[in-house]
């Protein structure tokens, strides 16, 4: 059978109100029985509408505890006084048995006391922890981030770099995109200004046409960060084509998006 | 997880104690009972039958009933204050359907009854909650539901009549209020 599908339909809240018929409160709790899932969640349910209960207590009259007491015959002590003399011998031990209740019910008391503070520390603590949690990830995350865009902000500072600005070709007049490329180390880097969306087949390539040659620079996705691509110690000219993902030997020249040259 | 398992044994035992001194008709079960209990009790019957002295008289019923038919608790189908819980709520039930009150019930007054106790509410509990400040939170249709079945003691078929609803949509919105309840009253 569905677990998921009996939980959700709501039976259980049923049994619990005390709204099933015979045969369907045995069939709940058969099933109570070998699905512990199932016992679990109807006593969560319980607990639910004991919990609701106690909180939305209302004191009744005092007098009323009285005529209750009253009618239970439980508010006689003296007539059970005069009774008792004769039985004279027996009294110790009912005083005992009196102090060991009483021993009890307090104890009962302050274990409920403690269990109740007891639970309610935990679920702060539960909540706590969780809060935590969420608050390292998203420092995590945001100091990813930052080291990212310190990375970033490092190269597009750097003298060092060359600064191609690569224009949109006819196939995409808006396109544009920027290559820094730093000679002296080899080291290239690609920024996306605007380059259109690809399908999942597709992707990027970076050439670098060196000696009248394209040679390839690695292929990327769209993205708003600065990427790493292959190192060139030289080349005229930067273009971008698109290619089946993973990239190809030679470009796809009449897919070709956006060029610009190393020298003015 | 064996904090968890200990306290609850711990609990199991002290209400098979509590069963007990019930059993032997022991006064002192009965003050605890009364003591712990009477103003949950006393809340659920008068939200759902409003009439003071009706109110008062179906609490005696209930404690009379709880009393004498002790011996019909059965600890392994749940909790003794679910037990007692079911038997009161079914007392009133009893009650709002009888002759004498069953002209008074109409959904457009359930409204009503169920909120006006909130300032009666007993300042000793200190962690007590308003009845409207708990159904606030839910989503209309849910709080609609949960006005007529948990608090105005409507069984969820007499609710979906009432509201011309399929029996099914009143099940799921009973569920649905009671899961997003968990939330405010803080059970895992």
């Amino acid at each position: 059978m569905n677990i998921e599908a009996y939980i959700s339909s709501g039976i259980l809240e049923q049994y619990a109100m005390g709204e099933l018929s015979g045969s369907e409160k045995a069939e709940v709790e058969q099933l109570c029985n070998s699905h512990a899932e199932i016992n679990a969640e109807l006593a969560l349910i319980t607990y639910t509408m004991d919990t609701l209960a106690m909180k939305t207590a209302v004191q009744p009259d005092e007098a009323l505890k009285e005529q209750i007491k009253a009618k239970l015959n439980l508010n006689k002590p003296e007539t059970t006084e005069k009774r008792m003399p004769l039985e004279q011998p027996s009294r110790p031990f009912s005083y005992a048995v009196a102090a060991s209740i009483s021993v009890a019910l307090l104890a009962s008391g302050l274990a409920f006391y403690f269990y109740s503070q007891w639970q309610t520390a935990e679920n702060q603590l539960e909540k706590l922890v969780a809060q935590n949690q969420e608050v390292a990830d998203d420092y995590q995350f945001v100091n990813q981030r930052l080291k990212n865009l310190e990375t970033d902000v490092e190269i597009l500072g750097n003298p060092n770099y060359a600064r191609v600005a690569m224009n949109g070709t006819e196939n995409s007049p808006e396109s544009l995109a920027t290559v820094y490329w730093n000679a002296s180390t080899q080291a290239v880097y690609l920024k996306i200004q605007n380059l259109q969306k690809l399908s999942e087949e597709e992707q990027y390539q970076l050439w670098a046409i060196v000696d009248g040659v394209p040679v390839d620079m690695g292929v990327f996705d769209h993205g708003s960060n600065l990427l790493k691509m292959k190192s060139t110690a030289s080349a005229a000219a930067f273009a971008v084509t698109i290619e089946p993902r993973g990239g190809s030997q030679n470009p796809s020249l009449e897919t070709m998006q956006v060029v610009g040259t190393t020298k003015v | 997880m064996t904090n968890q398992t200990l306290n609850h044994t711990i609990l199991q035992i002290l209400e098979t104690e509590l069963v007990s001194l019930l059993i032997n008709k022991d006064e002192k079960g009965f003050e605890y009972l009364y003591t712990n209990y009477s103003a949950a009790l006393y809340g659920v019957i008068s939200r759902m039958v409003v009439d003071q002295d009706i109110a008062d008289e179906l609490l005696q019923d209930a404690f009379l009933k709880i009393y004498h038919k002790i011996d019909s608790f059965d600890a392994d189908k749940g909790k003794l204050f679910t037990w007692m819980l079911n038997l009161t709520r079914n007392l009133a039930i009893d009650k709002l359907r009888s002759k004498e009150m069953s002209q008074r019930r109409k959904s457009d007054n359930v409204g009503d009854s169920v909120y006006k106790l909130d300032r009666k509410s007993t300042p000793s509990q200190e962690d007590g909650i308003g009845v409207r400040e708990l159904l606030d939170q839910l989503d209309a249709s849910q709080k609609q539901v949960m006005e007529l079945v948990y608090f105005g003691g409507f069984t969820q078929a007499e609710a979906a009549e009432e509201l011309k609803l399929p029996l099914g949509t009143v099940k799921t919105r009973v569920r649905s209020a009671l899961i997003n309840l968990r939330k405010t009253l803080d059970i895992r």
